[in-house]
């Protein structure tokens, strides 16, 4: 029974994640410049326009107030576009904490035992 | 000030230097994490965390251990992550993504937070990194303390 349970739950989690990652590609807007064909990119740098004064980091300072609403650049990119890697990132920090925490308690459990026998 | 038994005092001029600049460096954690928006959540938390080194260098780790509580660090580790998640779901709640920046053009805190939901989530972020690291700290630190070596050392010479 409990196979059956964990086997559906990972079935329906499956099946939402193809659906979503399906539903992301069509309709998941970019993080700047719409109109960016990443392939044509990669293929021929030189058709990109670049002509404002810094190029590509010119485009993000015209678009992120807009898209954003954040004053800072950076703050946008690490807090809004991939607000999940700081998120992450706490969760590694509280996954340490825990992890040390077991480990050396139990250390210290086993050297009261070994002093009180 | 009166310590436990087995416990040296600490070289007097240590113990100036320790008091002297923990109030600045936890200004300082303070001033790096509130402004926010620039993103200095992680390194202002880890200039706070090391007032834990600080107090440690001075006085060594029992009064670290009874100035600063270690459970009541963990707890708040975890509602800062809460903190952090719940912030993210502001997002959603306003109809947009995860993560996304709500709060801004609205009238609504923007004199006291001018960027939105997003500085208010470095502070959680700075509010995670400083007592996870702090409570880190001070579990290595336990490994260090001389307390409990003299307390064998005195077994062993009440057994002699």
């Amino acid at each position: 029974m409990k196979k059956i349970l964990t086997l559906l739950a990972l079935g329906v989690i499956l099946v939402t994640g193809i659906y979503a990652s399906f539903y992301a590609f069509d309709n998941i807007s970019d993080t700047y410049d719409e109109h960016l064909d990443v392939v044509a990119l990669e293929e021929d740098p030189t058709n990109y326009d670049v002509t404002g004064a810094d190029g590509v980091a010119d485009i993000i300072v015209a678009q992120n107030i807009e898209r954003t609403g954040a004053e800072n650049n950076v703050a946008a990119v690490v807090f809004d576009f991939r607000g999940f890697d700081t998120l992450g990132e706490s969760f590694i920090l509280i996954t340490s904490v825990v992890g040390s925490f077991v480990i050396l308690s139990k250390v210290k459990k086993e050297e009261k035992e070994e002093e009180a026998a | 000030m009166k310590f436990k038994d087995g416990i040296k005092e600490k070289n007097i001029i240590i113990k100036c230097g320790s008091d002297v600049f923990l109030p600045f460096s936890l200004i300082f954690a303070l001033y790096v994490i509130l402004t926010a928006p620039v993103g200095g959540g992680f390194q202002g938390g880890v200039l706070g965390a090391a007032a834990v080194l600080l107090i440690y260098l001075g006085y060594g780790y029992d009064v670290t251990r009874n100035s600063i509580n270690p459970e009541i660090l963990r707890i708040n580790e975890a509602c800062a992550t809460t903190i952090y998640a719940l912030l993210g779901f502001a997002g959603l709640v306003f109809g947009a993504n995860f993560c996304r920046n709500v709060f801004y053009a609205n009238g609504w805190l923007t004199g006291f937070v001018h960027d939105g939901t997003i500085g208010l989530m470095d502070y959680a972020v700075g509010y995670n990194v400083m007592t996870g690291v702090g409570f880190l700290l001070i579990l290595m630190l336990g490994f260090l303390a001389p307390v409990e070596e003299a307390k064998k050392a005195k077994k062993k010479e009440d057994e002699k």
